[in-house]
């Protein structure tokens, strides 16, 4: 039964010609042996350094390095992942970097998905000039603003509290942009029914835009969440409790305060990168599907 | 940042304003201002002040502990008089050249060959390829500095293997850079090659059947097809590439601290470093503008060249 839908649905979609298979000849194999070798070395490049985190993870401390080098364990342990695990400095760290990344994702998408709707949809007065003023600030380095932003934050008694990683980088251009041009390709026809029930201009945005804006939030969404959880400069500017610290901050001080612990250290390594390798392996269509070509030809 | 790379992308792709003329009383402007407020007052405090302030403080003798004092260009004058500023720029460009030409080479085998093979092949070659991009400096930067180390390292007992002396990666100042060129390469190589992916699957198919129908092989049409269809990809990624690197500053501030002897002080790492270490912040702020003068003339010359019909044939 499956394979008969499975044949209905491949002629429907109209199978791609260039992909019936023919027979191969020897040379052809050669070729295809060589993609995939090539391949695996690109994949294998990519992915042996952090093979070897997980790996060292299950280490002793002595074992990460060591005379002469090994590149397994003698024995696999579980202890470090454990011991990690127990050690609520790590547990609530992890916590609050979750509570942090949640909370600037989410006021990141409402602030810019407002702007967005704004842009995107009513008329008002210097629009252009305020869409001019607010795309020119995707173009300042961070390495400007840095300094002097850290100056307002001190002025603003902001340091040393989550306001100050949550607040100043959740107003994003690049996301204002991204969702308003997701908005622009909603058609208009869509509106006029519910204008015609008498729905103001924020109620269509309310009713109709964000219940069809899941596929801009998600890709934003991950990219706030992602330069949350690895933001590491910004924090160790401006928290300075031990307490308080982000994640990165920790893995950081861990690194050169406790530095012979080292499987410890790869085993939290581990656990710090798996949160967003599982969310960019769950959202991966969306994110690579976004990175295309437009107009660069 | 990612995001960003490629939303620039997108203005620029986009020419005409969506802006409709405005009838001659403006429909929405209060409900307008309310939905965009939150934007443009965190936007305002956060970037456009600190942009302006940065400005105004570049001018100015200050540290928190006593009031500005105008002094002309004194910092400028102060900074393009450093040989130690002067030196990082240099070395900035150093680092460029290690990381950026390799990565465009290898990204744009890597689009040759996942424009060849299965659609379900490719789909792993990418996400592969792509896992990297999302993990941070600081844990590159650990996985990294523990391979390189001297005496129970990975490369080193690599390099004992066939017969090679082991090597101080990140002790040595003739080493260090290239040391932290190679995280940042990893860490870069997934949104470069995905870029150059989507470039490459972009080009016309007719092309390449008319080449076979010629009898071109692959490096004929590669010569004579794909590499003038993307000039523009490899201008816009260089540029976007030198921008980055030049800009790096993560990786030698966890690696090396800028060491050994500033031999991985780069630009940004340099200014950061001074702005924590030294009470005149002129100097910290006038450095970082005129980087920033630098890379926004050369990045703003390069887009208006790209977005431009010029190079378009």
């Amino acid at each position: 039964m499956a394979t008969a839908q499975e044949t209905t649905r491949i002629v429907l979609a109209g199978r791609d010609p260039r992909r019936i298979r023919r027979p191969r000849t020897a040379g052809a194999w050669v070729t295809l042996v060589a993609k995939g070798i090539a391949g695996a070395l690109f994949v294998l490049a990519a992915l042996f350094p952090l093979a070897w985190m997980v790996i060292a993870g299950f280490k002793t401390k002595t074992e990460v390095v060591s005379t002469p080098f090994q590149f397994f364990p003698e024995v696999w342990r579980w202890e470090n992942y454990a011991q990690i695990l127990a050690d609520p400095t790590f547990l609530r760290t992890l916590g609050w970097t979750f509570l942090g990344a949640v909370l600037f994702t989410a006021l990141s998408l409402t602030v810019n998905s407002l702007a967005a709707y704004a842009f995107a949809r009513l008329e008002f007065r210097f629009q252009r000039t305020l869409w001019v003023a607010v795309i020119t600030t995707m173009f300042i380095p961070g390495m400007t603003i840095l300094l002097t932003s850290f100056i307002v934050v001190t002025r603003l008694s902001m340091l040393d509290t989550l306001a100050v990683l949550v607040i100043p980088g959740a107003a994003s251009a690049a996301s204002v942009f991204f969702i308003r041009q997701f908005y622009l390709n909603i058609p208009a026809s869509l509106e006029e029914a519910a204008m015609l029930d008498g729905c103001g201009r924020f109620a269509i945005f309310w009713r109709i835009f964000l219940p069809l804006s899941k596929p801009p939030f998600v890709v934003m969404g991950i990219t706030a969440f992602l330069a949350y959880w690895n933001s590491y400069v910004w924090p160790i500017m401006t928290i300075t409790s031990p307490d308080r610290f982000v994640l990165q901050q920790y893995l950081a001080t861990f690194r050169s305060e406790r530095s012979t612990e080292l499987g410890l250290l790869m085993a939290g390594s581990v656990l710090a990168a798996a949160p967003v390798v599982i969310l960019f392996l769950i959202f991966q269509r969306q994110i690579i599907g976004n990175i295309k070509m437009a107009g660069l030809k | 940042m990612t995001t960003e790379t490629i939303e620039r992308r997108r203005i620029i792709a986009e020419r005409a304003p969506a802006i409709r003329r405005p009838r001659r009383r403006y429909r929405d402007t209060r409900l307008a201002y309310l939905m965009l407020a939150p934007v443009v007052v965190l936007l305002g405090i956060f970037v456009v002040w600190p942009a302006v302030y940065a400005g105004f403080l570049s001018f100015q003798d200050w540290s928190f502990y006593k009031d500005p004092e105008f002094v002309g260009w004194r910092n400028y004058v102060n900074v393009v008089t450093d040989p130690l500023f002067l030196a990082t720029i240099g070395r900035g460009f150093v680092f460029v050249l290690m990381t950026v030409p390799i990565m465009l080479v290898l990204a744009f085998l890597f689009a040759s060959l996942v424009v060849s093979v299965s659609r379900r092949f490719a789909t792993v070659l990418k996400v592969g390829i792509y896992i990297p991009t999302i993990i941070s400096a600081v844990i590159a930067s650990i996985i990294f500095v523990l391979i390189y180390n001297y005496s129970g390292g990975l490369l080193n007992a690599g390099l004992a293997m066939v017969g090679l002396d082991p090597v101080a990666w990140i002790g040595d100042p003739a080493w260090a850079l290239v040391a932290v060129a190679v995280p940042a390469i990893w860490l870069g190589m997934g949104l470069t090659s995905l870029i150059m992916v989507a470039a490459m699957v972009d080009i016309p198919g007719e092309y390449y059947e008319a080449a076979a129908m010629e009898g071109a092989d692959w490096w004929q049409k590669t010569v004579y097809i794909t590499i003038p269809q993307m000039k523009n990809v490899f201008l816009y990624l260089l540029i976007t590439g030198f921008v980055a690197a030049i800009q790096q500053f993560e990786l030698p501030l966890v690696m090396t601290q800028g060491g050994p002897l500033d031999s991985t002080t780069l630009p940004n790492l340099f200014i950061f470093n001074h702005f924590r270490n030294d009470v005149n912040v002129g100097y910290s702020i006038a450095a970082a503008l005129l980087l920033f003068v630098v890379l926004g003339s050369v990045s703003a010359i390069v887009f208006k060249f790209v977005n431009s019909e010029r190079l378009v044939d």
